[in-house]
């Protein structure tokens, strides 16, 4: 039966995709960068359709702090950011055009023919679920949370160091002799 | 079979295919990081759709989902640091530009 629920998980979905589609066609990087954000705006309000209201607002509002960001790098890195030059910056299209249908098809087949089990109708309110991982990310899986943190600052430490300016040889010679 | 659960799987299946279809064909690391994003969303959605419809009452669902914001937030920032190493060194974050780091 279509629901009301079912109705916009499938209309914040189909958003999602076309604008993952349109970051791939567009030639403007800032256009390019909005796009991945609404696609993920948008899988976020599929989250909070889905009930799931915790991990929907945390996907917002991490995604648009991730694409902001983004949108700035693209700026300063792409040779045309204004897509004014309408530059093709693809290769091999066609391979990678089937590849992805494949893996469509692929993935749409295991969603539509395997025998998913019994399915919950309800689920608890929102404030129960937070508490319910608050209580699993502090007692049963404390270990894989912390490793997930430790792997933040790992990945904080090792991003600056490989972004930071490297002192060039002539002046660490010249220091050394000092 | 709940139709919410298969069009939410379906969703995560169009976003890995685009994401794919990004990370194989784009030539700048910026675009290509954008692909991988797009196919860590199409997990993100798949596990969420589990969670929901299959196990809503065993809470690692959700965190299996943090894990997964974890990677995205991850793979940014390393990616990031590569592209600044990259721009400085050579000007450019174009792929094809890069054949040397094969060697």
């Amino acid at each position: 039966m279509i629901t009301a629920q079912a109705i916009f998980i499938g209309f914040f979905g189909v958003a999602a995709v076309w604008f993952g589609i349109v970051v791939f066609r567009t030639f403007s990087m800032v256009r390019s960068a909005i796009a991945l954000l609404f696609s993920q705006t948008a899988l976020g309000a599929m989250f909070l359709t889905m009930e799931v209201e915790f991990l929907g607002v945390l996907q917002i509002m991490m995604m648009a702090t991730e694409m902001s960001i983004m949108a700035f790098f693209m700026v300063m890195f792409m040779m045309d950011p204004g897509g004014m030059g309408k530059m093709d910056m693809t290769h091999q299209k066609r391979l990678s055009m089937i590849t992805g249908i494949v893996s469509f098809c692929a993935a749409v087949a295991i969603a539509v023919f395997v025998d998913w089990g019994p399915i919950a109708v309800t689920v608890i309110d929102s404030a129960a679920q937070t508490k319910a991982l608050g209580l699993e990310l502090l007692g049963r899986s404390m270990l894989i949370f912390e490793t997930a943190g430790i792997t933040i600052l790992t990945a904080m430490i090792a991003a600056t160091a490989v972004a930071i300016k490297p002192i060039p040889l002539k002046k660490q010679i010249k220091d050394k002799a000092k | 079979m709940s139709v919410e659960l298969i069009w939410a799987l379906i969703t995560g299946a169009a976003l890995f295919g685009v994401g794919i279809y990004g990370a194989l064909s784009q030539t700048n690391l910026v675009m290509i990081m954008m692909g991988v994003e797009l196919i860590l969303a199409g997990a993100l959605i798949n596990l969420v759709a589990f969670w929901r419809y299959l196990h809503p009452d065993v809470a690692a669902g959700q965190m299996f989902v943090l894990i997964v914001m974890t990677v995205m937030a991850l793979e940014m920032a390393v990616g990031f640091g590569i592209a600044i190493a990259r721009f400085r060194s050579r000007g450019s974050v174009e792929m094809e530009e890069a054949a040397e780091l094969k060697e």
